[in-house]
């Protein structure tokens, strides 16, 4: 049977993985593709956890962890798709206009 | 080494190597692809720890609907244009920040690993077996319908919230100035509302940066503004 802390090191490797593409690419597209990478990490680690207690409320999270997942990729697709029509580019470094 | 050990290390290296794959491709495209294959492979991953429920939902609604919009957006944008906006110029960010994510990053997974290596999750249940209902759609669902009755019911009304805001933001803006016609607006209320703008981008002075809605062409202004603004 494979341990619990292998099942770990593959959530936390996918988790920093994710992590180290949001921050270094600047391409809106993969920054949201990196996100749904650091959301599997966590998941895996949730259902771990859940299999390892016996425990089934792990699972129940995760799947609500999908559910919200897929109403982020709808929103941030959306945003992306009006970033699109309103100038052209997709560098998330040009995006500061509440900042300027 | 058992035979679900061999499973284990095959698909977790083959997630980790898609996910690294995701995240150096130039090519949003080719990036989703690998985020498939990532997708897939986690959920191989949720079967081995008797999650077999999850691991359908994985693959319909991850691999499945999720990448499908993706892929799609990705198509609908110029392709040529999201490969080539990367630049090689450093970050805004500047190098400071660009290094102190990566350092970041690897602290992050170190504390993980040492978190992990210490071995404080373990607990005397770990050892226990799973009966063949664990992870089956019918326990997870009997939960899903008694404990999580309310929860589940708010992310349904995210879902809700989560689509008309979809359609709401990408909406052009030529659709919502033909919308607030159809509702009867008048042309000062456009303006007034920031629907209708070209009125004022003449007065604009020249050195002022126009604001991103300000520059917005969707092409040929509606010819109902035009009649208005005669």
């Amino acid at each position: 049977m494979v341990p619990i802390t292998h099942f770990l090191y593959l959530a936390s490797t996918l988790f920093v993985i994710g992590l180290l593409g949001v921050m270094l690419r600047r391409n809106v597209l993969i920054v949201l593709m990196s996100v749904e990478l650091m959301l599997n990490g966590a998941n895996i680690a949730l259902v771990a956890f859940s299999r390892f207690h016996g425990n089934l409320d792990g699972q129940v999270l995760a799947m609500f962890t999908i559910a919200v997942a897929a109403a982020e990729a709808a929103v941030g697709l959306a945003i992306v798709v009006s970033i699109f029509r309103s100038r052209t580019g997709s560098d998330i470094d040009d995006l500061s206009l509440l900042r300027d | 080494m058992s035979g679900s050990e061999i499973v284990f290390y095959v698909f977790a290296f083959m997630a980790i190597a898609s996910g690294i794959a995701t995240i150096t491709r130039k090519n949003p495209v080719v990036a989703a692809v690998w985020l498939v294959a990532s997708f897939f492979a986690v959920a191989v991953n949720y079967v081995l720890m008797s999650a077999s429920f999850l691991a359908v939902l994985q693959v319909l609604v991850y691999a499945g609907a999720m990448m499908v919009l993706f892929v799609f957006v990705i198509m609908v944008l110029d392709v040529d244009e999201t490969g080539a906006a990367e630049s090689r110029r450093p970050s805004r960010v500047g190098r400071f920040g660009y290094y102190f994510g990566l350092l970041l990053s690897g602290g992050m997974i170190v504390w993980v690993l040492l978190a992990t290596l210490s071995k404080q999750f373990i607990t005397p249940g770990a050892r226990i077996p799973p009966d063949a209902e664990f992870g089956s759609a019918n326990a997870v669902g009997r939960l899903l319908f008694t404990d999580y009755l309310f929860a589940f019911e708010a992310v349904s009304l995210l879902l809700l919230a989560a689509v008309i805001g979809a359609v709401v933001v990408a909406r052009s803006r030529r659709e919502r100035e033909k919308e607030a016609l159809a509702a009867g607006m008048t042309l000062e209320h456009m303006h007034a509302a920031g629907l209708h703008e070209h009125l004022q981008d003449q007065d604009q002075h020249e050195g002022m940066v126009a604001g991103p809605y300000a520059q917005t062409d969707f092409g040929e202004p509606s010819a109902i503004g035009h009649e208005g603004g005669n």
